[in-house]
């Protein structure tokens, strides 16, 4: 036991110090994207309007025409003081647009987990466990089928159908304006806080706001799933202790649900962190179909507008994140498998 | 009786020219049951649409970008009709035509971004994965960066970053999903190197005095290929949706230059809020087949030769029959 | 035996509760969301695409700002609904002297927090825009103003540079809205996050950047109450889900931006006023005049005889923005068809042709065109692909399009490209500001245009102060203008909101002065 012990203390201080030079590389390679891109944030702003002198005062007062090591070491000693910037476009602190935006996301994320999750792993499990059967098929093609469609054309069918068509759900925004208009804000998650201050019809309106862009991003993740946990699903009922357990005399169906089923999903935790990354790339593309305000949507005006201050802060917070992240998904996981140890 | 004896001369095996191919193929013609079927379905969706993209100006009834045809112009956003089998845009192009241009542009582009990313994470993944040292720890570092990058706001930088040098075509958007997915590949083939590197029969390979090229070349290249075209198939899939999703942002490729799926959805969503259907629907759908296609072809290959998932064909044995025949 | 953990059927079972709670819930709520959707009849809820980058006016240059900061702030000078140039809260104003200008203040305003405008505010406010220099540009519109001196705590005095007649319009831009000095540094714009304080009959209750801005009615406003008690504009990022709040009365009116196929779709939908007025926004393709082929007269002469001002109009914008023959657009004193009368209505193939041949230019002539696909409306891709079209189809030109997203395209303009599309709303609504920006040398467009006859026409067009001598010179520099040919004016946008039916007050709004007034709005 003690000897577990120090080599997953060892794990951790090599884990831990192999982050900054990741994160450093992240941030580099961010700082240099935004800057050598054509195109600045001053003359997307002022560009068609003022002359160029104009331009050139304000980016000098600014100090986008310094030398560009000059520019990186005020990035990161910048970042260093914990000073992640105030965008340049619309003026606002980067810790505000990820306290709100990023709440925003997070509801959507959540949602959309919920949805994965539920129709995912069930449909999953139940494809490989009645491999090669009728109900396989259904759910490994409509897993496939799922996964093919892009987010914004599913997107766009619903806006057609329950937008257009039919009227029955909103098809934008976190919630109507008047309900935006008068709900308090306490943790900027709109369902919390609507269920904090005891405001049903907040909260209906709110649901009924969430309903269409956590299925279409959910569904679109859940494709993902039904194919990883089918498949780990097979390999497990193909193991030797499974065999062992049928040998035993135990019953198929307890075999197949305490066994089988619980070792398939251990990779489900490794999976859904890895997710992480790639579920932002997702809700960009939902946000926009959407409109709703959310980081991912923020950050591609923001790209558009070069406006560095905001992508660069975003980027840097996200990629911690994101580390985080996966730092603790390897800590649990060698936690878990001794052999993942350095 | 004495049987007349046969001289039977030791021949070493014979190495036909295709024997490894034949070798490699043997699992997909044992292949059965579902596998097969979507094997086949896949080849047949992904060849259709190739066949579309080939043949694009022959099967096309009209260009990608023609609003005329002699001196008729081309009514705005028109329902579906003889003239125009799946209706018009908002620029009075053929619906039609754009999804079948489209097709060669997504495979064009595709083609080339699979091209350059094998080129450039498969002997990277290699020498990577065969050195080790520092070298691989720096490599490691950088494909783990670009990893957990989100990979659509990669894609969004790199295309505008070279729109400016190279302007926004095929190959802007194809090296823009190269980056993306070099990662991939470099860390599937790093991984299974560094697995068959630690086998006894390199050892022995490197025991015999093979040097490094020698042994790469000979036994490691093949070993680690075979993962190769599933994972090409099921990268073409993603990389058609990360396209597509550049093209829906506005990042993708000049739409004067080209037809693109993804353009032509996000110019329909404001069609959407008006009721016209038909401009978002048929691009959306020929993106949902091809993707579909390429990865049931992948997964069929990967159940057809990943050994963990295949299935032998298990000869049925008639347990009264072969009874009898003990009996005697 | 115990089971433990969980099985299939748990997870199944718990999926359909979960399935049949929010169907339970949705049936519920669309069964109620009339209610919802009825609110107090008192809230106008507008949306829109435009962004906002400050509300403290001294930070703020854009339409998006003003318009978010128009309900709050006010300025000596203002428009009133037909564009009459009217005091606001000053009383009177005059010229004494060609750089002197002096304003008599409104007695008994007060701030939105009950402190009461003098002199000194006006003063402040004035001095820390020129101060902060904020990266906006707003500063540029003051460059003129040497001093400004109270005179007494109800009255200001501006001391200018140089004679300048348009002073009075520039009073009326958000360079010259009043702020609380007591609220407002003189060193940095006010954060969005913090009290915005003005003498506006709306008061800012709460802004959520790039979602919402909530405005209720100013109690203690010195003028006549605003028709709405509150008022909430709902900020979207794509006009088709604009359009679709619009049709479910999510939101009651939206004012910029629709695509032309929405407006279409907006005219006939049951329920849904399409509210059109003049407007001052216009539309113009720039050649650099240095670079070939554009250096020569005749290829920009030819172009200007075939541009297909009435297609685009029609087909394009379906009879939203009307054809422009001069950077001036009609409806503004001083303005003349300089376009028309030079080079005729509607395009000509054979007087193009006739200008290449006189000029000894082989056809076709390889031209680019440049023009940006989402900054002025995703249009502008229809609007250039029909400009391609009508130069090839007379067989003298062959056009390449090229785009570039904004970020890049206004970064490059006549520095890289040699024909390229912009567009242009006003500072403030007089024919010198859609002269002097374009035609002086070294103007912003960078397309090298520069002719001392020219400058020397706009020098003087600026230090007339007698209003029809003005005009007169004016008319000389368009005639000019249109035969240098450097730039080609082709379309002025109408001003135009979309409501549903039950909204009034929008169509006394619309008027060249080019603002939205909120409190005339109201609904029934």
């Amino acid at each position: 036991m003690a000897s577990q012990g120090t080599s997953l203390k060892r794990y951790a201080v090599t884990r831990l110090v192999l982050v900054l030079p990741m994160v450093l590389l992240l941030l580099t390679l961010v700082f240099l994207l935004m800057r050598v891109a054509p195109g600045n944030p001053i003359s997307a702003a002022l560009g068609g309007h003022a002359p160029q002198a104009v331009i050139n005062q304000i980016s000098n007062q600014l100090g986008f025409d310094k030398p560009l090591y000059a520019q990186y070491g005020n990035y990161l000693w910048d970042i260093v003081r914990g000073d992640f910037g105030t965008t340049i476009t619309d003026r606002r602190p980067v810790n505000e647009i990820i306290a709100t935006n990023g709440a925003a996301t997070l509801e959507l994320t959540l949602a959309a987990m919920v949805v994965a999750v539920l129709v995912g792993i069930v449909l999953g499990l139940v494809a490989g466990r009645f491999r090669d059967t009728p109900i396989d098929v259904g759910g490994r093609l409509f897993g496939i089928v799922i996964y093919a469609m892009p987010v914004f054309f599913l997107g766009l069918l619903a806006q057609l159908v329950f937008g257009s068509w039919l009227d029955w759900l909103p098809t934008s925004d976190q919630a109507s304006p008047l309900t935006q208009a008068t709900l308090e804000t306490h943790t900027n998650i709109f369902v919390l806080d609507a269920l904090i201050d005891g405001n049903w019809s907040a909260l209906w309106d709110i649901l009924k706001h969430l309903i269409l862009p956590a299925t279409t991003l959910g569904l679109v993740t859940a494709g993902i799933f039904i194919r990883l946990i089918r498949v780990n699903v097979i390999r497990t009922l193909k193991d030797d202790y499974i065999e062992a357990a049928r040998a035993r005399g135990i019953s198929e169906r307890a075999v197949v649900y305490r066994h089988a089923f619980r070792n398939a999903l251990v990779p489900v935790i490794t999976v859904v962190g890895l997710q992480l990354a790639q579920l932002l790339s997702g809700a960009i593309l939902t946000e926009t179909t959407f409109n709703w305000p959310g980081i991912g949507h923020e950050l591609v005006l923001y790209i558009e507008n070069r406006d560095y201050a905001a992508v660069q802060g975003i980027i840097v917070i996200f990629a911690l994140v994101v580390v985080a992240v996966s730092l603790l998904i390897d800590f649990v996981n060698a936690f878990i498998d001794p052999r993942i140890r350095y | 009786m004495a049987v007349e004896a046969q001289e039977y001369r030791i021949r070493p095996p014979r190495r036909t020219p295709l024997a490894g191919l034949r070798r490699a193929l043997v699992p997909i013609a044992e292949a059965r049951g579902l596998a097969r079927f979507m094997l086949w379905l896949g080849a047949g969706l992904t060849a259709c649409f190739v066949v579309m993209a080939v043949f694009a100006p022959v099967i096309a009834p009209y260009r990608f970008d023609q609003y005329q045809s002699g001196s008729n112009r081309f009514s705005q956003l028109a329902h579906p009709s003889a003239d125009h089998l799946l209706g018009t845009t908002v620029q009075s192009t053929d619906v039609l035509s754009r999804v079948i241009w489209g097709a060669q542009t997504e495979l064009k582009v595709v083609v080339i971004a699979l091209v350059f990313s094998l080129a450039v994470g498969v002997p990277l993944g290699l020498i990577s994965g065969y050195f080790s040292g520092p070298l691989d720890r720096a490599l490691v570092l950088l494909m783990d960066a670009l990893f957990a990058f989100p990979y659509l706001i990669l894609a969004i930088v790199i295309a505008f970053l070279l729109s400016g040098g190279i302007g926004r075509g095929v190959l802007t958007a194809a090296i823009a999903i190269t980056v993306v997915y070099v990662p991939q590949y470099f860390r599937v083939v790093r991984n299974h190197v560094i697995s068959v590197r630690e086998e006894p029969y390199v050892e022995a390979a490197r025991a015999l005095g093979a040097k490094p090229p020698t042994i790469i070349r000979r036994y490691v290249f093949f070993n680690v290929v075979q993962n190769v075209p599933v994972i090409a198939t099921l990268n073409a899939a993603d990389a058609i949706l990360t396209l597509a999703a550049l093209g829906f942002l506005g990042y993708g490729i000049q739409p004067t230059d080209a037809a693109e799926w993804g353009y032509d959805i996000n110019r329909a969503v404001s069609d959407a809020a008006s009721g016209i259907w038909w401009t978002g629907l048929f691009p959306g759908l020929a993106i949902v087949l091809l993707v579909t296609g390429l990865t049931l072809l992948g997964e069929g290959l990967n159940e057809t030769v990943n050994p963990v998932l295949r299935r032998r064909p298990i000869a049925k044995v008639d347990m009264a029959s072969s009874m009898e025949v003990a009996e005697v | 035996m115990n089971r433990r953990g969980f099985s299939l059927r748990t997870v199944v079972l718990a999926g359909l509760v979960l399935v049949g709670v929010v169907a339970l819930g949705t049936g519920a709520a669309l069964s109620s969301s009339g209610s919802t959707k009825r609110a107090s009849a008192s809230v106008l809820v507008d949306g829109t695409t435009d962004t906002v980058t400050n509300i403290d006016p001294a930070g703020e240059y854009d339409y998006g700002s003003f318009t978010a900061s128009f309900p709050i702030f006010q300025g000596l000078l203002g428009y009133a609904p037909g564009a009459k140039v009217i005091p606001v809260l000053a009383t009177k104003c005059s010229f004494k002297g060609t750089k002197t200008y002096f304003c008599a203040l409104r007695k008994n305003v007060k701030f939105h927090n009950g402190d009461p405008m003098t002199s000194a505010d006006v003063k402040w406010s004035f001095d820390r825009v020129t101060k902060i220099k904020d990266s906006s540009g707003i500063y540029t519109l003051l460059t003129n103003i040497k001093s400004v001196t109270p005179a007494g705590p109800y009255g200001v005095t501006f001391h200018l540079k140089q004679a300048q007649a348009v002073f009075p319009l520039i009073l009326t831009t958000s360079a010259g809205f009043v702020v609380d000095h007591k609220v407002y540094p003189n060193n940095k714009v006010q954060p969005n996050s913090s009290e915005q304080v003005g003498t506006g009959p709306y008061k800012l209750t709460k802004y959520t950047p790039g979602q919402q801005a909530v405005y209720e009615a100013n109690s203690d406003y010195w003028g006549p109450k605003p028709k709405s008690d509150s008022l909430i504009i709902r900020y979207f990022s794509k006009s088709s889900t604009m359009k679709l709040s619009l049709q479910r009365g999510e939101i009651d009116m939206a004012f910029r931006d629709f695509t032309p196929t929405e407006l279409a779709s907006l005219g006939s939908t049951k329920g849904i006023t399409v509210h059109k007025g003049n407007g001052v926004v216009i539309r113009y393709l720039v050649f650099n005049v240095t670079r070939a082929p554009f250096d020569n007269v005749a290829v920009r002469k030819a172009i200007a005889y075939l541009f297909p001002r009435q297609t685009i109009a029609s087909k394009i914008y379906h009879g939203n923005v009307q054809p422009l023959y001069s950077m001036v657009p009609s409806g503004l004193p001083g303005h003349i068809d300089a376009f028309k009368t030079a080079y005729g209505a509607s395009p000509s193939t054979a007087k193009a042709k006739a200008a290449l041949s006189a000029a000894g230019v082989t056809t076709p002539v390889s031209i680019d065109l440049w023009y940006t696909p989402s900054h002025y409306g995703d249009a502008s891709a229809d609007e250039y692909a029909e400009i391609k079209r009508a130069l090839e189809a007379s067989g003298l030109f062959k056009v390449n399009l090229q785009s570039a997203e904004w970020a890049q395209y206004s970064d490059a303009l006549g520095k890289t490209y040699s024909a390229f599309q912009l567009g242009w709303f006003p500072d403030f609504v007089d024919a010198e500001d859609y002269t002097a920006p374009f035609y002086s040398t070294d103007n912003f467009t960078s397309n090298g245009y520069s002719s001392k006859a020219m400058d020397a026409l706009l020098s003087k067009e600026k230090a007339t102060s007698n209003a029809e001598a003005r005009y007169g010179v004016l008319v000389q520099i368009q005639k000019l203008a249109a035969k240098d040919v450097p730039i080609i004016p082709y379309w002025q946008g109408k001003m135009i909101a979309v409501s549903r039916s039950n909204v009034h007050g929008i169509d006394s709004t619309l008027d060249p002065s080019f603002l939205m007034r909120f409190w005339l709005i109201s609904k029934s």
